[in-house]
Order: C-alpha cells, then sequence, then structure tokens
C-alpha cells in the first residue's frame, strides 16, 4: 500500500474526492465533539458526563488525526482547522446546532456518530495507506462511543410514553440528513470505489448504515420503519462537502473552534 | 433506577483483579461502557463490573460476622 498520496498513484479527479472525503470527516468530528463537550455539564447523570467529555476528547482527537493528513495534499493544516468561517465547513449537517436536549444527544450519539464509522470502516482497506492506518486505532474507541449512543437509545425507548416520542421525533429530525450524506452513485462515488481508496460509497454504504441502526429503528416501532425507507433527494447537494445547506454550524462553536477569544493569548 | 457497581481491572494477563472503583448506572449496557470512560487512563488488560448487591459478605473481623450474620 502507498504510504503517500503521489505514491498510491491516484489520478487528478479521485485525489481531490479523497481531499474532500478527509475533510468531511474531520471537519465532523471536529464538530461532534464540540457537541459531546457541550453535553458535559447538561447529561442527566454522573456518569454520563464523564461519557461525554471521554467521547469529545476522542473525537477531536480523530478529528487531528484527519486534518494532518491533508498536508500530504498540500492544504495549510493551521488556517483549516483555526482559520475558517462556518460556510467553509464541511460537516455533516446533522451537527450544525448543538441537540436541544438529552434525546437529541442520544439521536446524536447512536444515528451520527454511527454513519461516521460506517464511512470509516469503508476506509479500513484503503488504496491510500494512511488513511487505512488511522481508521483502524479510531474505530477501536468508536466501539464504545456506539455503545453508549446504543445503550442510551434503548434505555429511553423502552421507556415509552413521552420519552420514546420524544427520541423518535429527535431520530426523524436527523436520520434523513444522514441518509443523504451518504450521497448519490455518482461518477464521484464510482472513482473513489475504482481506486480502492472506499470499499463502498453511495447507496451500498446507507444500506450497510441502515441495517447497522437496524436494531434502533426497530426499537421505535413503526416511526421506525417508516425512517428505514427514506428516500434522499440530492436537490442541491454540494458531493465535496456533503451537504445541501450552504451555511455551516452555528457561528458560536465555529468561533470556539478557532479559539477566538484565546487569541490574545498566542506567543509565536 | 440505578444501581452501583463495583469495578475491577488487572494490568496483566495472570495478575490478580484488583478493585479500582464504582459506579452507578441504570443496566448492564450502560455499566460497561461507563466503566470503560471513567477508568480507562491506564493501559489494563481487561476489566470487570458486577452490581454491588450481588457481592456476598463472607466474613467481616470489625463486625465480628462470618458468612454474612
Amino acid at each position: 500500500m502507498a504510504t503517500t498520496v503521489e505514491a498510491a498513484g491516484l489520478t487528478a479527479a479521485a485525489k481531490e474526492a479523497v481531499r474532500d472525503l478527509i475533510l468531511v470527516l474531520a471537519d465532523s468530528k471536529r464538530l461532534l465533539g464540540m457537541r459531546y463537550g457541550q453535553w458535559i455539564l447538561g447529561a442527566p447523570e454522573l456518569e454520563a458526563g464523564i461519557a461525554c467529555a471521554a467521547m469529545a476528547q476522542d473525537e477531536w482527537g480523530h478529528a487531528r488525526l484527519f486534518y494532518a493528513l491533508l498536508k500530504d495534499f498540500g492544504e495549510d493544516v493551521a488556517m483549516l482547522e483555526h482559520g475558517r468561517e462556518p460556510h467553509q465547513y464541511a460537516s455533516i449537517e446533522a451537527l450544525d446546532a448543538e441537540p436541544a436536549d438529552w434525546f437529541g444527544f442520544v439521536a446524536m450519539n447512536a444515528l451520527v456518530d454511527t454513519a461516521l464509522s460506517v464511512q470509516c470502516e469503508a476506509l479500513r482497506g484503503s488504496s491510500y495507506a494512511p488513511l487505512a492506518q488511522r481508521v483502524e486505532k479510531l474505530l477501536d474507541e468508536e466501539r464504545f462511543h456506539g455503545a453508549h449512543g446504543t445503550a442510551w437509545f434503548n434505555r429511553l425507548a423502552r421507556a415509552g410514553g413521552d420519552a420514546a416520542d420524544a427520541l423518535a421525533a429527535a431520530a426523524e429530525a436527523t436520520v434523513p440528513g444522514i441518509l443523504r450524506w451518504f450521497g448519490p452513485d455518482s461518477d464521484r462515488a464510482r472513482l473513489m470505489v475504482e481506486a480502492g481508496v472506499v470499499d463502498a460509497a453511495g447507496s451500498a454504504l446507507r444500506e450497510r448504515y441502515l441495517e447497522r441502526i437496524g436494531g434502533l429503528l426497530d426499537a421505535l416501532g413503526a416511526r421506525g420503519a417508516a425512517m428505514r425507507s427514506h428516500a434522499p433527494s440530492f436537490d442541491g447537494f454540494d458531493e465535496a462537502r456533503r451537504r445541501v445547506s450552504t451555511t455551516g454550524p452555528d457561528g458560536e462553536t465555529v468561533a470556539r473552534i478557532r479559539g477566538d477569544k484565546n487569541r490574545m493569548f498566542l506567543v509565536d | 433506577m440505578s444501581t452501583v457497581y463495583e469495578v475491577f481491572a488487572r494490568k496483566a494477563r495472570g495478575e490478580p483483579l484488583r478493585h479500582i472503583g464504582w459506579l452507578t448506572a441504570p443496566d448492564d449496557d450502560l455499566a460497561r461502557v461507563y466503566a470503560y470512560q471513567m477508568y480507562d487512563e491506564e493501559r489494563w488488560f481487561d476489566m470487570w463490573v458486577a452490581p454491588r448487591d450481588r457481592l456476598l459478605e463472607v466474613f467481616n473481623s470489625d463486625r465480628n460476622t462470618a458468612l454474612g450474620r
């Protein structure tokens, strides 16, 4: 396997697609880390707050691994990490706003985090070796994020009544956007698979994801079944950023990522 | 309803299991996840949780009890 993007022998178009995918994953994990971090003090039990802190740390670490890879593509990594405006982010739309309540948090933890993992799993045997190496360690940590999300999801679904209703509503607000995020079966998707960068893309990954969250959707009964059969529309879908919305995450969170308030303390 | 779970771990294969802490969790699944996330600052070989109320006292020198009585 090739250790640099040049040695991987990718065409210019494939190289651009890989770069875009890495940025999508880096930005999504950076945002997910922020969202986890925002719930450290708001979680319903102390242990869940500690779990939020641990997951936030993991996601920030994963984001840094991905950003660092972009150096190989000639990108200014410091600028990407700390110099952009919200509309320049390529993070998954489901993370644009902080979850409004714990139900939204659990939907994010169980459904969004899992979507990112399904995408990372498709990179396990990547022809671009640095990606394959990085996702292996990261997916090890992700098992526990998935377990946390799943345990909470099932707990709330089992509770029935208002809790299960609120959880279903949070899932309904999240799942369609995630299904679209996996993208269409486009030339770009085919290019990535043919170059061996990913082992699946578009609808094949969407199917894998639906299979993975099948048990969670089952727990929501008929409302879950309806989500499973949702057919995403790709009108206005930007394949590079994997978004329809042209805005981005909330400005306050991006300002915190950039470290605007700490800038005065920077010493060279 | 939360249950108190005791957390045990060992550093290497063959070493005795050590009590390293406790936590509260609503079910076994979350107890495992919480244990991993709360006590992962060291490199453990393995880690276990058990509900505190499933640990049976054998004897206690202070209270001079034997077999839990």
